[in-house]
């Protein structure tokens, strides 16, 4: 039973094993961080627009990871979440005249509360239940949008005040990038943060087994509420930086065809990936804005997108990185 | 410790389990034996909260867990596994083990969202911890690998070491030497001892007849769901009513 | 007012009954939730219209064709789409319909763009007067249209041996494939079957309705609103919760709010599963451990 030579041998290649790894991660955490902040130099207005959607698709991804790809429920709720944070961000400043910092909070806890609500259910249905549930419910905020017309403005929108700040740094759309890349760079990292810890690895617990979960006193309710209000959270912050990308938030931003888009670019990037969800949403986010002159070429595009990664490249993204590359390997990777 | 007081698990008409009563003490291993379909599995789920008893009631120290949640119960400090699929498939062993110390590793949400220095080091200890009970089981070397890859035997002891390395105070394992090595069994059988002795109770399911003798202080026999003997295990190779039971002359 | 509202309920309600038991009975076969179960429907619509409007057949012509294009549809996508994904987990099956259900959208939007179309009643007539009753005698056989079709269905299921077969084979496919049942060939035709009570669905209703790419949402939302009502499973329960969400939605619409009438669905389906998810009509089947 005592096997303490063969057991400290293999802690000490583990410490050493780790220790390269995170040195390289470091190195390469540090080369892509310098990238991003001097991006804004090598761009003009409009692809740094396009690169600022790409910031909001990318937290998007990882806060609709969370629930997909880690906690395992298939939930159509992540645009009903974008949206709400849209509305949150936007309907503060035009009428509290709330200043941003506080209207992108205010968009953070709708959110959040979206998806607490959206829990509730998955507490005691699963899987297909969880899906119609939270298809409705997406539908249904869409329609408070277009009904509550005395505060939401109705069907039209309405549009959302450019804070002043946004401007101090030459242009509008970098200084939106600054701020965006700020919000993206620390909620994915708190969100990687909560992944590799025993919140984390009780997702996919639930996700594997809600069984054997439970008889390790993971509490499945708990887990799947904190799940669900983590990506509401993201994705309703998301939904704040959305309002301010376009000065403009309207209902039909936030249906069916958004959360297509959400669904390619999680699938792509691979279930239960954050790396990938990033890369996902850089590769997608650019798409619609080239395809968006022909009728139904979006939604054939991304359908034929999605089937090609179910057929062929169930892992995504995330997947080809976790095989060819060990050192940018995440943990709770679905194998 | 744990007391379980005339149980009864129906399923639509069928009575699985009827008016069971047993004790389990400290450091006391406990062998429930009988033949396939007498209501083992169904005890174990009711006793650990994923069956709800039609009647009877489940002390542990004296207090009543009957109608508990599953987690409830097992942060009261009973851990199960399961007869099969009890692994966490697509998680690595050590994160399989790590879930053993779901309960016992301090980590608040806002700590490790916000990378605080108390909840990162509360992450480390319980990584520390897993390896070193994945060690005492001779098994480190599997850490890394998917626990869904590894072998029939191999994911009982993770499942066994997860169990373990929770602290409980009572051990409840559901065929635990199915698929394992002779060798593996006799390891098995030196571990559970060895936890008895450190005063930890174990309710054993199991068929494996060489380990059950050389385990348990009891063994209890099932029969339809009825419990037909309640012995030391030399005594229960005896009984009449036993030899009937597996024979199928009852 | 009270029965004229109950009435027009009970003949859109029958129409999403229809549906909902063509998702049911795909359900029950191959226990998959097929979420593209509303492009079914917007395909046949489609596929009457381009037949009827385009090629100016006559609707006998057309709607045979439309039935057996759409059967072809249904057999297609099991043999292309989810045959392949093997035994892939529940998220990957419910993708693969997520995703053709938008690609027949977008194609549909391509081809016939966002424009909204019309095709003319079945069965022209003045409107029949019963005192407080008003019926058009569209309504008559929609309701007679959904009521055979689902009373076929019901015979098949219940009394034949081969419906006795069918049901056993969706309950455990490996004992199917022991009594000689070709399971995939089971499962290409519950797909095809399926795909044609869209169809079916689509005839009925289409011509009171208009034709678009995007009807097909709708009609999905409510399927499975009137599963949810019924019990998720149930034939029976399909065929009730469809009746009982059309009389919901116009009685909501008629004493509470015309806005109402959209969401009705969704509120049905909301409140059904936060309080009763096992259905109104249905019991809980709990699975086994
Ligand atoms: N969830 C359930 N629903 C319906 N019947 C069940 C359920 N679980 C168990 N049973 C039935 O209860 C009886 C007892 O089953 P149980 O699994 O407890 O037996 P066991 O002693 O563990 O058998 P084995 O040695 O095969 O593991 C069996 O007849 C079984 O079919
Ligand atoms: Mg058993």
């Amino acid at each position: 039973m005592s096997k303490t030579a063969d057991s400290s041998a293999t802690g000490n290649y583990r410490v050493n094993h780790l220790a390269r790894g995170r040195t390289l991660r470091g190195l390469g955490l540090a080369t892509c961080l310098a990238l991003l902040l001097g991006l804004p130099l090598l761009v003009n207005e409009y692809q740094q627009f396009v690169v600022n959607t790409m910031v909001i698709y990318a937290l998007i991804a990882v806060g609709f990871n969370v629930v997909l790809g880690y906690l395992g429920q298939l939930a159509f709720a992540n645009a009903a979440f974008f949206g709400v944070g849209a509305y949150a961000t936007g309907l503060t400043m035009v009428h509290l005249a709330l200043p941003l910092p506080l209207a992108l909070l205010a968009a953070g806890a709708a959110g959040t509360v979206a998806g607490i609500a959206v829990a509730l259910p998955a507490l005691r249905v699963q899987g297909h239940y969880l899906a119609i549930f939270t298809l409705a419910f997406g539908e249904l905020m869409r329609w408070v949008y277009v009904h509550a017309d005395a505060v939401t403005f109705g069907p039209s929108g309405f549009n959302v005040p450019r804070p002043a700040a946004l401007g101090l740094l030459g242009s509008p759309e970098r200084g939106k990038y600054y701020l965006f890349l700020a919000v993206a760079i620390i909620a994915i990292g708190a969100t990687v943060r909560l992944l590799r810890s025993r919140f984390g690895r009780a997702f996919v617990a639930v996700r594997n087994n809600e069984r054997a979960a439970a008889s390790l006193g993971v509490s499945v309710a708990r887990a799947k509420i904190i799940a669900f209000g983590w990506s509401g959270f993201l994705v309703g912050v998301a939904g704040g930086l959305y309002a301010l990308l376009n000065g403009r938030v309207t209902p039909d931003s936030f249906g069916l065809a958004q959360l297509l888009l959400n669904f390619a670019i999680v699938m792509i990037g691979g279930l239960g990936s954050v790396l990938g969800s990033i890369l996902g949403a850089i590769l997608l986010t650019g798409a619609p804005e080239l395809l968006r002159n022909f009728a139904g070429i979006e939604e054939i595009v991304f359908s034929l997108l999605l089937i090609g990664v179910l057929f062929f490249m169930p892992k995504g993204i995330g997947g080809l990185i976790a095989a060819r590359i060990p050192a940018l390997r995440e943990p709770l990777h679905r194998e | 410790m744990l007391e379980v007081r005339s149980i009864t698990v129906r399923f639509a008409g069928l009575t699985a389990v009827s008016d069971l009563s047993f004790d389990v003490g400290e450091g006391e291993i406990l062998a429930i034996m009988g033949p396939n379909g007498a209501g083992k599995t169904s005890a174990f789920n009711a006793i650990t909260g994923f069956a709800r008893p039609a009647a009877g009631e489940v002390l542990f120290d004296g207090r009543s867990i009957t109608g508990l949640k599953p987690d409830a119960i097992a942060a009261l400090g009973i851990r199960r596994t399961f007869q099969n699929n009890g692994i966490l498939r697509e998680m690595s062993v050590l994160e399989n083990v790590l879930m053993g110390l779901e309960l016992s590793t301090a980590s608040s949400m806002a700590g490790v969202v916000f990378g605080l220095p108390s909840s990162v080091r509360a992450e480390q200890e319980a990584v520390a911890a897993a390896y070193a009970q994945l060690a005492s089981l001779g098994v480190s070397a599997l850490a890394e690998r998917p626990a869904g890859s590894l072998s029939f035997g191999q994911q009982r002891l993770v499942e066994i070491c997860r169990a373990l390395v929770s602290g409980a105070r009572l051990i409840m394992l559901d065929e635990p030497a199915v698929g394992l090595s002779p060798m593996e069994r006799l390891q098995l059988g030196e571990v559970l001892r060895d936890l008895a002795a450190r005063g930890i109770a174990i309710v054993l399911v199991e068929h494996v007849q060489d380990l059950v003798m050389a385990v348990s202080d009891r063994v209890l026999v099932l029969n339809y769901g009825k419990k037909i003997a309640e012995a030391a295990p030399e005594e229960v190779r005896r009984n009449k009513l036993v030899l009937e039971a597996y024979l199928g002359t009852a | 007012m009270l029965a004229q509202l109950a009435i027009s309920g009970i003949v859109v309600g029958s129409v999403y009954a229809l549906v909902a038991l063509g998702m049911t009975i795909l359900f029950r076969a191959t226990s998959i939730v097929n979420f593209g179960h509303g492009e079914f429907f917007m395909l046949g619509a489609f596929a009457i219209y381009v037949l009827k409007q385009g090629f100016g057949w006559s609707y006998p012509v057309a709607i045979a064709i439309a039935f057996g294009l759409l059967f072809l549809v249904g057999v297609l996508v099991e043999r292309v789409l989810i045959r392949p994904l093997g035994s892939a987990p529940f998220l990957s099956f419910a993708m693969m319909t997520v995703a053709f259900s938008f690609l027949f959208k977008g194609l549909t939007r391509f081809f016939y763009g966002r424009d909204v179309s019309m095709l003319p009643p079945l069965l022209n007539g003045e409107p029949l007067d019963f005192g407080s009753v008003v019926l058009f005698p569209q309504d008559f056989l929609v309701i007679a249209g959904a009521g055979a079709t689902m009373t076929i269905f019901f015979l098949f299921f219940e009394y034949t041996q081969v419906g006795k077969i069918v049901q056993a084979a969706s309950q455990a496919p490996r004992g199917a494939a022991l009594v000689g049942i070709n399971v995939p060939a089971f499962h290409s035709a519950m797909w095809g079957v399926a795909a044609l009570t869209g169809a079916v669905a689509a005839l009925l209703i289409a011509p009171s309705t208009l034709v678009y790419p995007d009807m097909g949402g709708q009609m999905l939302v409510h399927a499975f609103a009137a599963m949810t009502l019924g019990g998720f499973g149930s034939l029976g329960g399909a065929v009730l919760g469809g009746l009982s969400l059309g009389i919901i939605e116009n009685l909501m619409g008629g004493y509470v709010s015309s806005s109402l009438v959209e969401i009705s669905a969704y509120l049905v389906i909301m409140l059904v599963l936060l309080v009763r998810p096992q259905g109104v009509f249905g019991e809980w089947r709990t699975s086994r451990v």
